[in-house]
C-alpha cells in the first residue's frame, strides 16, 4: 500500500511545473489565447515534442495525468492533450498532432494531422470550421461529414484514459484557482483587515481544499486502476470524472466570488481558469452522466 | 503508487478476517448494562490476540502495528460488524496520551488495565460554557498538600457511568493566560465528589453524561505532563481521537450505502433519476473519503505527519454520513413519519456528526489557518 507518486513521477511533475511556468506565464497564456491565431506557436510545439511528452502515455497513465494536471495548472495552450486523446483512441500520432471529434466538436482539429471520433474511427475528408469557444485557451472546431473507418484500438481503456486525463487537467485548474483565491484573501483588505480573516471567506477557501484534494485522490486512483486494476477502472474513471469535473468548475466559481469585482474583469486572469474548468466539466461526459454510470456500476 | 496490499499485509488481513468470522460474538444484548459487559468480554478476547492495543508499543502490551496494519484492522472490524470494544476512550485517547506524556510509573500503573478493560476511561474536557473554545474551561483544581481539590462541571462524558478514570483538564492557575493555566489530571471516578447524571439526547438515548464535580480529590502523581501543561497534553488526546477512526468510519459509510441501495430497490425507486444521482454522488464522496484516508496514511508514514488531506476527513465524513441518512429518509417517503427501524435513529444520531469531536466550523478554521495559511480572525 503506497498511495503517492513515485520518485520518477515526482520528477516528471516538478520538471513539468518548472518548464510550463517558464514558457507559459499568464501573460503568454493571455497572448496566445487572445492574439495568436493558431493559439500556440510552432516553436512551443517543437519544444514539447523534444521533451517527449506526446509519447508519455507509453510510460503509464499516472505519468500522463501528472503532466495533464500541470498543463491545467499552467493553463498552457497546446494541442498536446488532443494529440494524446487521438492516440489513446487508436490513431497513429507518431508523426504529428491529433484531435478527437465528440458530438461534432473537436478541440485543435484545425491544426491536427489525424482526426478520430469517440467510437475509435478515423475521420477523413470532413468539413472543419472554427467555432467561438467558451474556453479561449483552446481552439475549437465543428467537424461534419467525412468518412469513418474503425481503427481497432483498446477503446474501453483508451476512453478511460482520455476521460481521466481531462479530469486531471481540471485538478490543475482547480488547484491554481484555489491558490489565486488564497493569495487574494491574504492581501485584500476591507474594513481594515484581510478578507481571509472573515470566516465567510476562509471557510470558502477550506471548501476549495476539500474538493481539490478529493479530486486529486480520485484521479490518481483512476489512473492507477487503468494500468494495474482494470476490473475497477470503469467505476474509478466515473468517480474521478464526476468529482474532479465538478471541482474544476466549482473551485474557480468560488475563487471568483472571493475576488469580488476584480475577478469579474477581463484583465484579471481568473476567468481563463473558470472557462477551462467549465468546458472540461462538459467534455467526455458531464458530472450527471458519470454519476449515472456510477449508479449503474454499483448495481442500482 | 500501489493501492494493493503487500503479501504480508494480505496475510495480516486474512488472519484478522478469519479470526473475526470464527469468533464473532453475535448481536449485542438489549439491556445497556449487559451490553457493556458484552463489550468488555469482546475487548478481553481481542486483547488476548494483542489487538486491543494494536498501535501501542509492545513493551506496554501493544502489538506495535504499522499504520497500514491499523487501517486494515479497523476496516476488517467494521466489515465484520463486531461490537465496539468497551474501553474505546482509554484505548484510542487515554492510553496514547499516557504513552506520550506519562511517567514510567504512570505507564506501569494505568496501561495494562486499559487493555484488559478492567478499568474504563472517560474524557472530561467539554463544559457547558466551553465547547469549541475548550481552553476557556472553568473547572478549578486547587492544591492542598500533595493532592488537588477539583470543583466544576463537565458535559458530553461518554461512559462516565462505567468509568474508573477520567481524563480531566482543569484550571490550576486562574491568573495565567487561558492556554497556560491548565493541567491534565487522571481523576478517580469512584469518589463522593463526583456525580454522574445521564444526558438524554435527541435520539432519546443517554449515550453521554454530565459530570458534577464537588471537591473531588486527585493526588499529585496523577498529573500527566506536568502542572500547567494541560493544553499540549489535551491536544495529543484530541489528535488521537481524529486519527485512527478515519478507516473505521469510511468502511461504515460503505456498509450503510449498501443498505441504502437495498432500501431504494425496496421502495421501487431504483429507476428514479433524482434518487440515482443523489445515491451516486454519495457513493463518489465515500470513495473520495476512502482514497483521502489512504493518501493521508502514506503521507504520515513518509513524512511523519499527515498531509493536507488528513485535516479534511472528519468534516467530510460528517457531511457524507448525514447525506446518507437524509437520502434514506427521502426514500422512505411517508413512512419516514414513523420512528421505527434503523434509519430514523441514524438520521437523528447523524446530526451530531458535524459537532462531536470538533465542529465542522472549527475544522474549517484549522484548515484555513494551518493548512492554507490564511490569517487568524
Amino acid at each position: 500500500m503506497n498511495f503517492d507518486l513515485s520518485d520518477d513521477q515526482r520528477t516528471i511533475k516538478s520538471t513539468a511545473r518548472e518548464f510550463l511556468a517558464a514558457r507559459y506565464p499568464l501573460a503568454e497564456v493571455r497572448r496566445l489565447a487572445l492574439e495568436d491565431e493558431q493559439g500556440w506557436t510552432d516553436e512551443q510545439w517543437k519544444e514539447i515534442v523534444d521533451l517527449g511528452w506526446p509519447e508519455i502515455a507509453e510510460l503509464g497513465t499516472v505519468e500522463m495525468i501528472v503532466v495533464a494536471e500541470e498543463l491545467g495548472y499552467a493553463l498552457a495552450p497546446t494541442p498536446l492533450q488532443s494529440t494524446w486523446a487521438a492516440g489513446l483512441l487508436g490513431a497513429d500520432v507518431s508523426a504529428g498532432r491529433g484531435a478527437v471529434v465528440v458530438d461534432e466538436l473537436a478541440a485543435d482539429a484545425g491544426t491536427a494531422d489525424v482526426l478520430v471520433d469517440w467510437d475509435g474511427n478515423s475521420v477523413a475528408g470532413a468539413e472543419i470550421e472554427a467555432v467561438r469557444a467558451l474556453d479561449p485557451t483552446r481552439r475549437l472546431f465543428r467537424v461534419t461529414g467525412g468518412s469513418r473507418e474503425p481503427l481497432g484500438g483498446d477503446l474501453d481503456k483508451g476512453r478511460g484514459q482520455v476521460t481521466v486525463m481531462n479530469a486531471a487537467e481540471s485538478v490543475g485548474v482547480a488547484t491554481r484557482a484555489m491558490e489565486m483565491a488564497i493569495e487574494y484573501a491574504k492581501d485584500r483588505k476591507q474594513f481594515d483587515r484581510p478578507i481571509g480573516t472573515y470566516q465567510a471567506v476562509s471557510h470558502a477557501c477550506a471548501q476549495m481544499l476539500l474538493e481539490v484534494e478529493g479530486a486529486r485522490s480520485a484521479v490518481y486512483w483512476a489512473a492507477w486502476a487503468l494500468d494495474f486494476e482494470p476490473e475497477t477502472a470503469p467505476l474509478a474513471v466515473a468517480v474521478a470524472k464526476s468529482y474532479a469535473g465538478d471541482a474544476g468548475r466549482r473551485v474557480p466559481r468560488a475563487a471568483l466570488q472571493v475576488h469580488g469585482g476584480i475577478g469579474f474583469t477581463w484583465e484579471h486572469d481568473l476567468h481563463f481558469f473558470l472557462k477551462r474548468g467549465e468546458a472540461n466539466a462538459h467534455a467526455y461526459g458531464d458530472g450527471a452522466a458519470h454519476r449515472e454510470r456510477v449508479a449503474a456500476l454499483t448495481g442500482l | 503508487m500501489d493501492l494493493t496490499l503487500s503479501p504480508a499485509e494480505r496475510e495480516f488481513r486474512d488472519d484478522i478476517r478469519g479470526w473475526l468470522e470464527a469468533n464473532h460474538p453475535g448481536p449485542e444484548p438489549d439491556d445497556d448494562k449487559e451490553a457493556f459487559e458484552f463489550r468488555r468480554a469482546w475487548q478481553k478476547a481481542l486483547n488476548d490476540r494483542g489487538w486491543a492495543g494494536l498501535s501501542w508499543p509492545t513493551e506496554y502490551g501493544g502489538a506495535g502495528a504499522t499504520l497500514v496494519e491499523q487501517a486494515i484492522f479497523f476496516e476488517e472490524v467494521a466489515r465484520a460488524g463486531t461490537p465496539p470494544m468497551a474501553n474505546v476512550l482509554g484505548l484510542a485517547m487515554g492510553g496514547p496520551t499516557v504513552i506520550m506524556h506519562g511517567t514510567e510509573e504512570q505507564k506501569q500503573r494505568f496501561l495494562p488495565p486499559i487493555l484488559s478493560a478492567d478499568e474504563i476511561w472517560c474524557q472530561g474536557f467539554s463544559e457547558p460554557g466551553s465547547g469549541s473554545d475548550l481552553a476557556s474551561l472553568k473547572t478549578r483544581a486547587r492544591r492542598n498538600g500533595s493532592e488537588w481539590v477539583v470543583t466544576g462541571q463537565k458535559v458530553w462524558t461518554t461512559y462516565a457511568h462505567e468509568a474508573k478514570w477520567c481524563m480531566l483538564v482543569a484550571r490550576t492557575d486562574p491568573d495565567a493566560p487561558k492556554h497556560r493555566g491548565l493541567t491534565y489530571f487522571l481523576m478517580d471516578m469512584e469518589q463522593d465528589g463526583v456525580e454522574v447524571r445521564p444526558l438524554v439526547q435527541i435520539t432519546g438515548e443517554a449515550e453521554f453524561n454530565e459530570l458534577f464535580i464537588e471537591e473531588a480529590r486527585v493526588p499529585d502523581e496523577n498529573i500527566v505532563g506536568g502542572e500547567g501543561q494541560g493544553w499540549p497534553v489535551a491536544i495529543t488526546t484530541l489528535m488521537h481521537e481524529r486519527a485512527g477512526l478515519a478507516f473505521a468510519l469510511q468502511v461504515q459509510v460503505h456498509i450503510l450505502l449498501r443498505e441504502l441501495q437495498e432500501q431504494i430497490r425496496e421502495a421501487g425507486l431504483a429507476d428514479d433519476p433524482i434518487i440515482r444521482q443523489r445515491f451516486a454522488q454519495l457513493y463518489v464522496e465515500s470513495q473520495v473519503l476512502r482514497l483521502n484516508a489512504y493518501r493521508g496514511l502514506t503521507a504520515t508514514m513518509k513524512r511523519g505527519a499527515p498531509g493536507p488531506e488528513g485535516s479534511l476527513g472528519k468534516w467530510h465524513w460528517a457531511e457524507v454520513n448525514q447525506g446518507i441518512s437524509e437520502l434514506a429518509m427521502d426514500v422512505a417517503g411517508s413512512r419516514a413519519l414513523v420512528n421505527e427501524g434503523p434509519w430514523p435513529y441514524r438520521f437523528l444520531r447523524s446530526r451530531a456528526n458535524s459537532i462531536e469531536g470538533g465542529t465542522t466550523e472549527i475544522l474549517k478554521n484549522i484548515v484555513a489557518e494551518r493548512v492554507l495559511g490564511l490569517p487568524r480572525a
